[in-house]
């Protein structure tokens, strides 16, 4: 009987341990406490890319709102409703979805939880009812960004710059619309200025959802690749797959541009030749849905439902600001002034048509 | 009356044994799981978290609930239908990395038979007729995939290793440019590589609303028996696995190992297809491009973990079922990475494939028992 | 060696170069198109040349290892994570961090190489397993460790970004690296050309020293070896050891190399590949490099085909579709195995542990 006395023990000490006490969660259910918690899409927190930037938006509402604060990495699509679920039960005022692989998830939850605040990033959330504009869920914020305008002024930053007239452009997959938004607004600003331009991009679109954005070493490659053949501005637009090839811009001495933050404090290795980033303000956008979210519950303030549209802009230009002329800077105040007002249009489809 | 009760003493004596023997068959594996989980607690207590919580946290999400429990079910489904797969061509003596790119497969043909089939021929069919199809164009083509490397190592000695590499990078290309392409979803807001819902009458009905756990579940313990059965009652299944053992002796025996090859190969790439199936029919009701990454290296880990028995199979593949699910509420409380969920499953496979270091921890003598699970490259 | 073999590979090579020269030229000058392929080739391949030398030390001597992945990735972190330490902590200069974080690369492939052999050889458990073990523990402890000691707040590096030292620098080949323009396939960093070197010490390793004949006879003929004196377990050892260091040096490519940064499962698959190159190239460390290079033209071919995109001739408009061509290299490597360039043959004791 020796074997079933060394399984009884263990089966004891496992019992043991499970039923010891668990942690003690700050009661969320508690109408005085404030918390958000946030579900990423397929992927990590610390991607250095939306994920984390729309986190980093969420600590903001935890250091100057005094939220609590959590979040739950998706390891497989099946997992985005009870994800959201996780949060609900345990009482969260405020859930941020990111990411557009989330949306219809985040439709429902918001149906179905009409008393929870839900952010959802990159998801266009517009007549979530029944197309009708008048009908948007009160408890629901698309938040969504003119990444093709971000694009366009990088662009036609990069068709200024460039001596030999060739300029690269290297991202994700241009099945996610942001990045497809980024590459063919990019496209448009540089034959803005100029269309002779020659525009060399590529999308990472040969290997699985999971890979485009975290392959940095094809990034390099293919930087690498663009510089061979003279290309000398490269825009890496596409989480690690695109800073490889911002990293790869810059050790070949081209210029290099950057996504979404100002990468120039985020990506070190590159600073010294960072013409500028293509802002897209991840952090700013989510902190203020949830402050309105605050608000709202408080009965301060309104909640914007519907489509929340985010910020974008270009970087300063830092260690390369002598060698931005005076009049390539004025033009891209211009430009932007030009979009901001509408009377210049991009022409960049919302999604790419399909093939 | 005499008789009776010597005989009910039989019975019970009889039912005794057999609950040792299965205890001592598990006793190895419990105490492998035993141990990872406490060399993964030893990581999480260095890396600064609270050991206890953590388990706390991934028994609760794991079993904690109704919920739980069935989204459990959930995650282990496709494990057990995809370790099938691949511990089947393990027994035949080959070894099958692609059932990733079969499981893809297998779900593009589900999908397809499940939204586009009854606008092609112009008639609604009922869920009889229909969801049968759909599940049955998956294994079909499943099958089909699966048996191309298969052919191609019976016929031209083409590496079995290599091909089903090489056709889950080629199925990766092609589902994407299906699901971006031709099969996209059209309603104007999708923006999403995915195929529109499909309909009504090929899903597999939930069995507890509003839980997700649905009739896939017990159909892949169902489908293990069968497996089971094929491979321990039929001729066919001794024909596989002598070539699996010893293809010379196979050859001598007068089995036509090169048709044995390919039916091999196509029995897997239909499991797989399976599986790909029932988690269009029965969880997503669409496919979704992505939803079949990392499928085929957890089979092939799950299928080791089982020593490529279909019971074993079950098993592990309800184990990895309820770690990854219950990672999530693990994270949850704790903070702690879903990455150690990882390290465990590779600790428990370590521990319970050398078992000789269990044995020499727990002092556990066992009478020394060699499974070849597989054979390498040779042959 | 196996000419036919390597025709077979120069001449797909080739048709991969000249169907890019051939779309390109209305936009690029031929000359500009090839070397550029040519250097992208080359640098793609070498991990994967790494991977394939890796599983071939371990091979001949009889040992299965599809953890190579595992090890490269295991490698790529320790190794970039050694480097930001001897960076940081210790205020090294960046290059000598950088050649650091190299031998901590190395040494974390051949430590891992360790267990496998520990697992496959002295525990005789299969050598699958102890392949998988290692790929999904690397998997695990890079995640877990990547997390830990860089993102939360508190940990080692304080949730900030750190700044790696940078990448390994180009050295250029004096008088070949001057040509204008071919010159740059002769403009490459380190772990390119050691891998290169690497191949032809193998070769020599393998074929033409009492230690690679011992290699050889124990996957081979264990018995035999053992009965002439050679200890199998020793050979064994040794060699999946020597093959781990490989990966290692592999894995380093990723972090020290190609980019100064760490992503989880950034080897992507890479390491299986290599052991389609190391069975493509027949157990032979030239072979397994030929096979590196046409999955290194073959992605060379995918980027440019997208950089040449409007100029596509409209008869061959299919390969606008990039899903189409990236299965190229694939679909070339399933035809080839066919058998129209001879059968691989494995080490016959691959795979077998050893009973005495």
């Amino acid at each position: 009987m020796k074997i079933s006395r060394v399984l009884l023990a263990v089966l004891l000490t496992m019992a043991l341990i499970l039923s010891a006490c668990g942690p003690q969660a700050p009661d969320c259910s508690k109408p005085e406490v404030f918390c958000v918690g946030l579900v990423t899409d397929v992927g990590k927190i610390d991607d250095k890319s939306f994920n984390q930037s729309t986190w980093d938006g969420v600590k903001q509402a935890e250091k100057e709102l005094g939220a609590i604060v959590n979040y739950i990495e998706t390891t497989d699509a099946k997992d985005y409703d009870k994800n959201i679920a996780t949060f609900v039960d345990a009482g969260y005022d405020v859930i941020v979805t990111v990411g557009f692989g989330l949306g219809e998830a985040s439709i429902a939850a918001a149906k179905k939880y009409p008393n929870v605040y839900f952010i959802g990033v990159d998801q266009f959330q517009a007549w979530a009812v029944d197309d009708d504009p008048t009908n948007d869920l009160p408890n629901l914020a698309g938040l969504i960004f003119p990444e093709d305008q971000a694009g366009f002024l990088v662009g036609a930053l990069a068709a200024m710059m460039t001596k030999t007239g060739k300029i690269g452009g290297v991202f994700g997959t241009d099945a996610v619309p942001p990045v497809w938004r980024f590459g063919e607004g990019y496209r448009a600003g540089a034959l803005y200025i100029n269309p002779n331009v020659e525009i060399f991009i590529v999308y990472h679109n040969d290997v699985g959802f999971d890979k485009t954005f975290t392959d940095p070493e094809w990034g390099a490659q293919t930087a690498n690749s663009m510089v061979d053949k003279g290309v000398d501005v490269i825009f890496g637009g596409g989480g690690k797959t695109g800073n490889g090839a911002v990293i790869a811009a810059a050790q070949r001495g081209i210029y290099a541009i950057g996504v979404d933050t100002d990468q120039y404090y985020t990506l070190p290795e590159a600073a010294s030749r960072l013409l500028t980033s293509a802002m897209k303000l991840l952090t700013p956008g989510t902190f203020e849905l949830i402050k309105f979210a605050k608000d709202d519950q408080a009965g301060v303030g309104a909640f914007p439902a519907g489509n929340y549209l985010g910020k974008c802009g270009y970087a300063p230009f830092h260690e390369l600001e002598n060698e931005v002329p005076a009049e390539v800077k004025a033009k891209m105040e211009e430009i932007n002034r030009m979009l901001l007002d509408g009377t210049l249009q991009t022409n960049v489809l919302p999604a790419k048509p399909s093939e | 009356m005499q008789l009776d009760n010597e005989s009910r003493g039989m019975f019970w004596r009889s039912v005794l044994s057999a609950v040792r023997a299965a205890l001592r068959a598990m006793l190895i594996p419990l105490l492998a799981v035993f141990t990872a989980m406490l060399t993964g607690g030893v990581v999480i207590a260095l890396a600064g978290g609270n050991p206890i919580a953590a388990y706390v946290g991934l028994f609760q999400g794991a079993f904690g609930s109704a919920r739980a429990l069935s989204e459990t079910a959930v995650w282990s489904t496709p494990y057990i239908f995809a370790g099938l797969a691949v511990s089947l061509t393990f027994r035949g003596g080959l070894f099958n990395i692609g059932a990733e790119g079969q499981l893809a497969f297998g779900a593009v043909a589900a999908a397809w038979v499940g939204y586009a089939l009854p606008e092609v021929l112009g008639l609604s069919l009922p869920p009889i007729v229909h969801l049968p199809l759909a599940i049955g164009a998956g294994i079909v083509v499943g099958a089909i995939w699966a048996a191309i490397p298969g052919a191609l190592k019976a016929y031209t000695g083409g590496h079995e290793v290599i091909n089903t590499i090489m056709m889950n990078y080629i199925s990766l290309n092609l589902v994407s440019y299906l699901l971006n392409g031709p099969m996209k979803d059209p309603d104007p807001l999708n923006v999403i590589a995915r195929t529109p819902l499909i309909d009504e009458n090929a899903r597999i009905p939930p069995i507890v609303e509003p839980l997700r756990i649905h009739w896939g579940f017990p159909l892949a313990f169902l489908i293990a028996c069968l497996v089971w059965w094929l491979l321990w009652r039929t001729t066919l299944g001794f024909e596989i696995r002598t070539v699996g053992t010893n293809i010379e002796a196979a050859r001598y025996a007068g089995i036509r190992v090169k048709r044995i090859l390919v039916l091999t190969m196509a029995l897997s790439g239909a499991l797989a297809g399976l599986a790909g199936a029932i988690e269009v029919t029965g969880l997503n009701y669409r496919h979704e491009l992505g939803f079949s990454i990392g499928y085929g290296f957890d089979a092939i880990a799950i299928a080791l973990l089982g020593k490529t028995h279909p019971l074993g199979v079950v098993l592990a593949a309800l184990l990895f079922g309820a770690m990854r699910n219950g990672a999530t509420r693990m994270q949850f409380l704790t903070q702690i990475p879903v990455d150690i969920i990882s390290v465990i499953q590779g600790l428990i496979l370590l521990f319970v494939a050398a078992d000789r270091i269990v044995r020499y921890l727990y002092r556990i003598r066992v009478a020394e028992e060699r499974v070849v699970l597989t054979r390498g490259w040779g042959g | 060696m196996d000419w036919r073999r390597f025709g077979f590979i120069a001449l797909i090579i080739a048709i991969l170069f000249s169907v890019m020269v051939l779309i390109g030229r209305v936009q690029t000058s031929p000359i500009v198109i090839v070397t550029s392929m040519m250097a992208t080739t080359i640098a793609v391949a070498t991990p994967l040349t790494l991977g394939a030398l890796s599983g071939i030390f371990c091979e001949r001597a009889g040992v299965v290892n599809i953890g190579i992945e595992g090890m490269m990735l295991a490698a790529a972190f320790f190794g970039w994570l050694a480097s930001i330490y001897l960076n940081h902590v210790y205020k090294f200069a960046p290059l000598p961090s950088l050649i650091g974080g190299v031998v901590a690369a190395v040494l974390t492939g051949g430590l891992f190489a360790l267990l496998h052999a520990l697992l496959s050889v002295t525990f005789k458990v299969d050598q699958i397993i102890g392949g998988t073990v290692i790929n999904i523990l690397a998997v695990g402890i890079t995640g877990f460790l990547n997390r830990q000691l860089f993102f939360e707040e508190g940990s080692i590096f304080g949730g900030d970004v750190p700044h790696a030292p940078g990448t390994l620098p180009r050295i250029a080949i004096p008088i070949l690296a001057d040509f204008p323009v071919v010159g740059r396939i002769f403009d490459q960093q380190p772990i390119t050309f050691a891998a290169i070197l690497l191949v032809m010490v193998t070769h020599f390793v393998l074929f033409y020293t009492r230690w690679g004949l011992r290699t050889r006879a124990v996957g081979e003929h264990p018995r035999a070896a053992d009965t002439v004196g050679i200890s199998v377990e020793r050979v064994r050892y040794m060699n999946v050891v020597i093959g781990g260091l490989m990966a290692g040096l592999g894995g380093a490519y990723f972090t020290l190399e190609s980019v100064s940064s760490f992503e989880p499962l950034m080897t992507n698959g890479r390491g299986f590949i290599s052991l389609a190159a190391m069975i493509f190239g027949n157990w032979t460390p030239f072979g397994a490099w030929a096979a590196a290079l046409i999955f290194g033209a073959a992605q060379a071919l995918q980027i440019n085909m997208q950089f040449f995109r409007e100029v596509i001739p409209p008869q061959l408009a299919i390969l606008q579709i990039s899903y189409v061509v990236g299965l190229a290299p694939y679909i070339l490597t399933m035809i080839i195995l066919t058998g129209i360039v001879g059968k691989t043959v494995p080490p016959a004791a691959d795979g077998q542990p050893y009973e005495k």
